[in-house]
This record gives C-alpha cells, structure tokens and sequence, in this order.
C-alpha cells in the first residue's frame, strides 16, 4: 500500500524520466515526451493515495506528520540528510504541483511539437518537477536550499530554452543572478540558525526557537536573511524584476514555473517557518508586509500600460505574490495557501490560454491582436474564466481567496496596509479586464493575424478547460461542508493553519464591498479599452509623466543596470587593473624581470678576455692569503 | 751573512712585478714574460729554502731545477698557442681574443 | 754590511730593473732585453746561494733558449700598433692586486721566525756531485716523466705552429 513514508516516490518518478530523456531521449519514439507525461501522471495519481493516507492519519490524535528519508553525509556534529516529512502544507503544495503540472505537460506535448529540442524540453522540466517536489517535501533546511538552487537552475535553463535568442539568453542571467542575491541571504540564514541549534532540521529548529534558544536579535535576524530568499525567489520588490523578463521562455514554462509552481516556493517557505518568524521580533513580519504591499502595488500600476500579453499576465503573477506576502505578514497561513492553491490553477489557465493565442496567432502585443473571441471561442471562455478569477469576481474561486486575505489583513493589519490592499483589488480587476478586451475583444488590429488565428487542438485545449474548471471549484473548498465532503477535515481553514483550525463564516463586509469594486472597476475598464480606448489614449497624453514613469516600471531596470555599469563592472575593472598590473606586471613579470637583470648583471663577468678573468684568480687569491694571514697572526 | 728575508724578499717583490705584468699588459709575448718572471721568484724562494733551512737534502734545488724544465716546456708550447692565435686572428692584443663571452 | 750584502744588493737592484723593465717598456723587443737582464740577475743570485749548478742551468735554458724562443716570436707576430697600455681600470686594479700580494707576502716574511725553523747565517755550499746523485736516485721517476713532459711539448708546439697544410 503506497502511504505518507513512500513520499520519495514522488520526486524519483520524474528524475528518472529526466535521467532517461537525458541519456537516450533521442532514440526513443516521440523524443520520449510520454516518459516525462506518464511520471508526472503517476506522480499525480500516488500523491492522491498519499492524501488519502494523510486523511485517515489525520483522524487520529496528535497527528504532527510522517517522516522518512536516509542519511547521505555524517560527522561526528555534521549531518546531511535527504529527509522528507509529509504533513498538510506538503500536501497541499504537492497537490497544486503534480495535478496543474500534469496539466501543463501534456498541454506541452501540443505547444512544443516540431521544435527542434522538443526532448530536452522535457528533460529539464522533468528535472524541475523533480526538484519543486523534493523542495516541498524537504525536511531539513539544507535539503531544502540544495532544491532550491535545483529549481533555479532549471528555471534558467527553461527561461534560456530558445538561446539563439539574444534576449532570451540575457533574461535566463538576469533571473539566475537576482534570484541568487536573494538565496545568498537565504544561505546566512539558514547557517545562522545552524549555528545555534547545531542541525539543519525543521523540526528540531522550531523546537530550539520555542525554548528561547535563540536571542531575538538573532532569529530576527537569521530569519530576515531567509525572507531573503524568498524576495528573490517569489520576485518580490526589489527584486521581482527577472519574472517579466521570463517570459522570454515557453508558455508552458512561464505557466509551470513561473506561476504555478516555482515562485511561490518563497510563500511555502515562509509558511513553513512561521513559527521562527513568529518568535522572532514583530519587525520581521512588519518587513514582509512592507515588501508585500510595495509589489502589490508596482506591478498592479505597470501592469496597466504593459502591451506584450505574457507580461501582463507576469505583473500579475507579482501582485499576486505580493499578495500572499502580505497575508503571510498578517499571521495567516491559512489566507495565504489557499491563495496559493487557486491561483496554481487560474494563472497557468491564464498562460496556457496566452499560449493558444500565441501558437495560433504568432503575436505577443494587445498592439497586433484583438477580435479573437470569434475566432477562438473556447480560448476566450476559458481565459474570460481566468481573468474573473483573478480579478476577484463571485463565484470564482480568486474571489474566495483574496477575501480570505483582506479578512486576515482587517484582523491583523493598521488602516494604511488596508486602504492600499482595497487599491489593487480595484486596479487588478482593471488590468484583468483591459487585457482581455483588447486580446478577445473589439476589432482586429493586424488583420495577417487575425487571418491565422484557429481554435487550439485538442491535446492544447482540454488542459486549459480543465483549469478552466479548476478556478472555478477550487474556491468552494473554503466550506467545511466541501471539505467535508471530500473526506476532508473540514475547509481550508480546517486544513491549513497555523495555531488554530477556524471554521469559514462569510465575511459580508468584505464579500460585499470587494464585489462591488471588483464590478465598478470591470466597468470602468469596458468605457476606457473597448472599442477604439479612445479614454485610454487621452489619458496617455494627458498624463505623460506618469505613463511614462510606468512604461519605464519605475526605472528600476535602469537603476540596475546604472549599478552594474558603474559600480560593479567599476569593481571589476579595478580589480583587473590590479591583477594586471600588480600581480601580473609587477610580481610575476617583475620577479622575472629582476632575475633576467640580475642574470645580465652576472653576465657582465664573462667579458671571454684572458686578463679579466687573471685579474679575478690575483685578486681571490690574495684575498684568501689575507684571511690566513690575520688568522695566523 | 745575508738573511733569508733578504732572498725571500726579493723573490716576493719578482713575483709581485710578474703579477702585475700579467695584468696589466697586452700583448701576448708580454704576457708570457710576466709569467717568466713569476716563475723566477719562485725559483728563488726554493733554493732559499733549501739552503738555509735543510742542506742535507736538496729538494728545494731539484724543485727549482724541475720548475725551469716545465717552465721552458710550458714556453715552447704557449709561444706556439701565441702563433697560432695570431695566424688566426691577425692580432697579438689578449683584448681582442673574446668570443667566449656571454 | 759586510760585502756579501753589498753584493747581493747589486744583485738584487739589476734584477729588480730588469724586472721592472718588463712590465713598464713601451717597446716589446726592449722588454725582452730586459727580461734577459733579470734573468741573468736571478743566475747571479743563485750564485750567491750557491748553487753554481742551478745558477749554470739558468742561464743555458733562460738566458738562450727561451729569450731566443720569445725574440723569435715577437719577430713573427709583429703588428705596427700594439698597445701596450692596458685599458682603465684593469691597470690600477693590477696595480692594486700586484701591489696587495707584495704587501701580504712581506709581511709573512718578516712576521716569521725564521730562526725557530732552523735558519742560519751560514749557508752551505751544495756539492755538484751530490746533486747529481740524488737526482739520478732518488729523483729519478720525476726526472724521466720531466723529459716526456718535454718531448709531449715539443711535439705540441711543432703540431700548433706548423703552416696549415694545402690539400
């Protein structure tokens, strides 16, 4: 019977597809690609009976998770452990990674066909999925970091898939090098924790923190310098600027790692070390906040007047993000995984959508799309679908979701965090919508296109209605009786939590004022960019300063790349000049040089002229018979 | 009688005269009298030796009579180098003959 | 002083120009003249000591045969400007070392006590006879390597200096 402690299985699947593909993909039939599908499917398919494994143990007493794993590396103080602990945070985790990317691989088997790499596409995402998977089942910090750089490398490995693209080459270095900054800090952190508590184990951490083992200037800080990581890593302000940038990838890439699964490995991080983060100082959660609303904030207005569809739908994986920052930073786990869960599935229904119109059209801009509704109906619905969704809108399941967090932020949070979280529900709904009214709707801008544009096919199209699906269930799960139901304990809340379970009780205040924002803004988004936006371009004119200021996303690309000219290729350069002239020129061509001259110098004794060298013999000898003589004497 | 530093002396100072010849000349043939003038400096420390510190045995004379036997063999023999070297070189100038150096 | 001081000091002061005439004469034939002057002093000294036998040897293979040897030379290997004068500061490092050597072999000279060593006043006189005996005796393996020394010599210095040969 497969159960909890079989929870190695899981990651296993995919890697050996991927160690397979790597070795001998190309001899297969297909390049292999039903390697890849099948692991992830089954991946899926045993994760259910693992669920249901953890269901029945639940049930009893005093459940606090299942453990497995073998030691690789052990000192005599030193351990390294590949651990996997299995509880419900995993499970919902691996849930959104095994059903939404079994989705997505077999979406890619029809959006990758004829691409000249097609097997190592699966190769490396197989590796990613094997990575994501053993990062969420991690048990100990350092397991974790080694998957974390793990999906890290994949993902520039995936953001890099077409690297005959200049660009596409310099966004995978600008995604692996920001997110490092941020997994630098992850690394002191984890190291910092080590230090005391002498382990790398989750388990044995939380239990030092809870004993006072750590002084609060410590933990805070330690665990300041692992939200680090997840700055990087969940593409939070300052460093979120590599996920736009990401898109340069294939869809399914940007839908699997870029929104479902790999960016929100900073949220799972930090909800799995709540309790340090709740040990710690309040500042480390006031920071977390603090970020949080700054990337609502940032990508809610830049994704207003962003033209490239995949972007748009970036920015919005960023607000989302920030987000579930900003209800991690309001103490609730519960708020913040079950956004996670339904956006895993409305935002890869988003980019798998993006991506039908983008293999049927072979156009990225709202500036060469438009009108699609008629010639992709379905692709229309199922993106309309996702855009309510994430918009926020009764009954989809982003609804559900994003009131969980203004709940979890009206409890916890001062009036300031408030007003600006009620701000981007608004300017959300209003981004949403004007990305689908100039991609679906009004008329065609470039009629080539839209000449082009057909239905996807099946194997393209039954993922996306499936997530379709998806984002429009998954949010009923916030009732108990759904829970219930499904042979749950209960709701979400009843699920996921950090002290307490809580039951759902529905908030009216915010059900109500957040519907009716989310339909004024739906409609003040049809009068701006239907038809021919004419308020949308007066408003461009009118307000130059500031569009240009979000056209630019507020000139912190350029800050970056001012950084980079001028201070650490400055660095660089004087770190050259001194290799080159003090090390190279001075001491190795120098010491050589002294020697060549002290040689020349000897030299000059060989004049080869007989009188030379009998002045030489006279003028020893008399030395020596001065040094008998005195000796004598 | 004389005092052996008389003769000691006197051998010194040929043999201080002959160094500075060697040294300080030029030419080759010149040279080579330097040398002979060295070597009768010495001839005249040995027979000083052995006439005034052992009589009975001679070794210092029979020294000194080996000493001119080498010295004329060694003449013949470094006038000969000294021809060759001119015929070779059309110099008789030691300051000239320097292809060995560095 | 008794006269065989003052001879020896005639002696000495010929010998002593004749070597001085050596390394000081502008001209190579004058030099050679000189080094036959010195020579001959040296025979006159060996005379002094009395070793009339040495002093013969000198001046048959000295006197004659090398400054022939040397004259002869010179005769072959003249060129119209030969410097005579060494090139600075060869000369007066020369000067210095020559000068340095004659000064530490004075001073051991006259440091030494020659008296504990068993020096005399009296000088023997050496007997021809018992020379020659001891020569052909005692001597006698050194005597005859010394005549091959010669005839190897002898046979170099034809082999060096003959003319090279046509072929």
């Amino acid at each position: 019977m497969v159960g909890m402690e079989h929870a190695w299985v899981l990651p296993a699947l995919p890697f050996g597809a991927f160690v397979v593909l790597l070795l001998v993909g190309r001899y297969l039939p297909r390049r292999g690609d039903f390697l890849a599908v099948g692991a992830m499917v089954a991946a899926a398919v045993l994760f259910s009976l693992m669920l249901a494994d953890l269901v029945q143990a639940l049930g009893e007493e005093g459940f606090q998770g299942v453990t497995s794993g073998i030691d690789w590396l052990k000192f005599d103080t030193f351990r390294v452990r590949l651990g996997f602990f299995f509880d419900n945070l995993t499970a919902v985790m691996l849930a959104v990674v095994t059903y939404v990317g079994s989705l997505i691989f077999i979406y890619s088997m029809g959006y990758m066909q004829g691409d000249p790499r097609y097997g190592w596409f699966f190769a490396a995402m197989s590796l990613f999925a094997a990575s994501m998977m053993t990062l969420v089942l991690a048990d100990n910090l350092l397991l974790l970091y080694g998957a974390w750089e793990a999906v890290g490398f994949c993902s520039y490995l995936l953001i890099g898939f077409w690297h005959e693209r200049r660009s596409a080459a310099e966004a995978a270095k600008k995604a692996f090098i920001t997110t490092r900054i941020g997994d630098v800090g992850f690394l002191i952190g984890i190291v910092l924790l080590w230090r005391e508590a002498g382990t790398f184990d989750l388990r044995e951490i939380f239990q030092l923190a809870s004993e006072g083992g750590y002084s609060s200037e410590y933990l805070t800080l330690a665990v300041l310098m692992l939200f680090a990581g997840a700055v990087g890593k969940s593409a939070q302000f300052p460093l979120h600027v590599w996920l736009p940038d990401a898109m340069e990838g294939p869809t399914p890439v940007s839908a699997l790692i870029h929104a479902a699964t790999m960016v929100v490995a900073g949220v799972y991080m930090v909800a799995r070390t709540m309790p340090l983060f709740e040990a710690a100082d309040p500042v480390a959660l006031q920071v977390v906040t603090a970020l949080g609303l700054a990337t609502v904030m940032l990508s809610a207005t830049v994704a207003l007047v962003v033209k490239d569809v995949k972007r748009v739908i970036a920015y919005s994986t960023i607000n989302s993000l920030g987000l579930m920052m900003v209800a991690l930073g309001s103490r609730s786990v519960t708020a913040a995984m079950f956004y996670l869960f339904v956006h895993g599935f409305f935002k890869a229904l988003l980019f798998l959508a993006a991506g039908n119109v983008l293999h049927a059209t072979d156009r990225g801009a709202v500036d060469e799309l438009g009108g699609l509704r008629a010639k992709m109906p379905l692709t229309a619905l199922a993106f309309g679908v996702g855009t309510l969704a994430m918009a926020g809108l009764f009954p989809f399941s982003g609804f559900w979701a994003k009131d969980e967090i203004l709940v979890a932020a009206r409890e916890d949070q001062g009036v300031a965090v408030n007003v600006v979280l009620w701000v981007s529900v608004a300017l959300t709904a209003l981004y949403m919508a004007r990305l689908y009214i100039l991609t679906f709707l009004g008329r065609p801008r470039d009629p080539h296109a839209y000449e082009h544009a057909h239905e996807a096919s099946l194997v393209m199209l039954a993922p996306v209605l499936l997530l379709a699906l998806g984002a429009v269930v998954t949010g009923f799960w916030a009732f108990d009786q759904v829970g219930e139901a499904l042979a749950l304990p209960g709701g979400v809340g009843k699920f996921i939590y950090l002290h307490e379970p809580h039951s759902f009780e529905m908030p009216v205040a915010e059900a109500a004022g957040s519907s009716a924002l989310v339909v004024a803004s739906l409609l003040l988004a049809g009068f701006i960019w239907s038809g021919e936006a004419r308020p949308a371009q007066l408003m461009a004119q009118r307000l130059r300063p500031l569009y240009q200021l979000l056209w630019n996303k507020y000139y912190m690309d350029d800050l970056y790349q001012w950084i980079v000219n001028r201070i650490v290729l400055a660095t660089g350069a004087m770190v050259a000049w001194f290799d080159r002239v003090v090390v190279n020129d001075t001491g190795v061509d120098g010491s050589a040089g002294l020697t060549a001259l002290w040689g020349w110098i000897m030299r000059q004794v060989q004049t080869g002229k007989m009188p030379n060298y009998a002045l030489a013999i006279a003028g020893g000898a008399v030395v020596i018979g001065a040094v008998v003589l005195v000796a004598r004497m | 009688m004389i005092p052996i530093q008389h003769f000691l002396l006197l051998g010194a100072l040929l043999f201080s005269l002959g160094v500075y010849g060697v040294l300080s000349r030029r030419n080759v043939v010149l040279i080579l009298m330097a040398v002979e003038l060295m070597l009768q400096g010495v001839n005249i420390n040995l027979v000083a030796f052995a006439v005034y510190l052992s009589p009975q045995e001679f070794r210092g004379l029979i020294f000194a009579l080996f000493v001119i036997t080498v010295a004329a063999a060694e003449v013949g023999l470094a006038l000969a180098i000294a021809l060759r070297l001119f015929r070779n070189r059309a110099t008789a100038n030691v300051d000239e003959v320097d292809t060995l150096r560095w | 002083m008794s006269y065989e001081e003052g001879l020896f000091y005639l002696v000495a002061v010929v010998t002593g120009l004749g070597g001085l005439g050596v390394v000081l004469a502008r001209n190579v034939v004058y030099a050679a003249l000189f080094l036959i002057v010195a020579l001959l002093g040296v025979a006159g000294l060996f005379l002094l000591l009395s070793a009339e036998f040495l002093a013969l040897v000198q001046v048959l293979i000295y006197g004659a045969a090398v400054t022939i040897l040397m004259l002869f030379v010179i005769m072959l290997t003249r060129v119209r400007d030969v410097p005579t004068t060494p090139v600075a500061p060869q000369q007066s490092l020369g000067l210095a070392v020559a000068a340095s050597l004659f000064g530490l072999l004075a001073t051991a000279i006259l440091i030494t006590d020659w008296g504990a060593l068993g020096a005399t006043e009296e000088m023997t006189l050496v007997p021809v006879r018992e020379l020659g005996k001891v020569l052909f005796q005692r001597w006698s393996v050194p005597f005859e390597v010394a005549s091959l020394v010669l005839l190897v010599a002898l046979v170099g210095a034809i082999v060096l200096a003959r003319p090279e040969e046509e072929e």
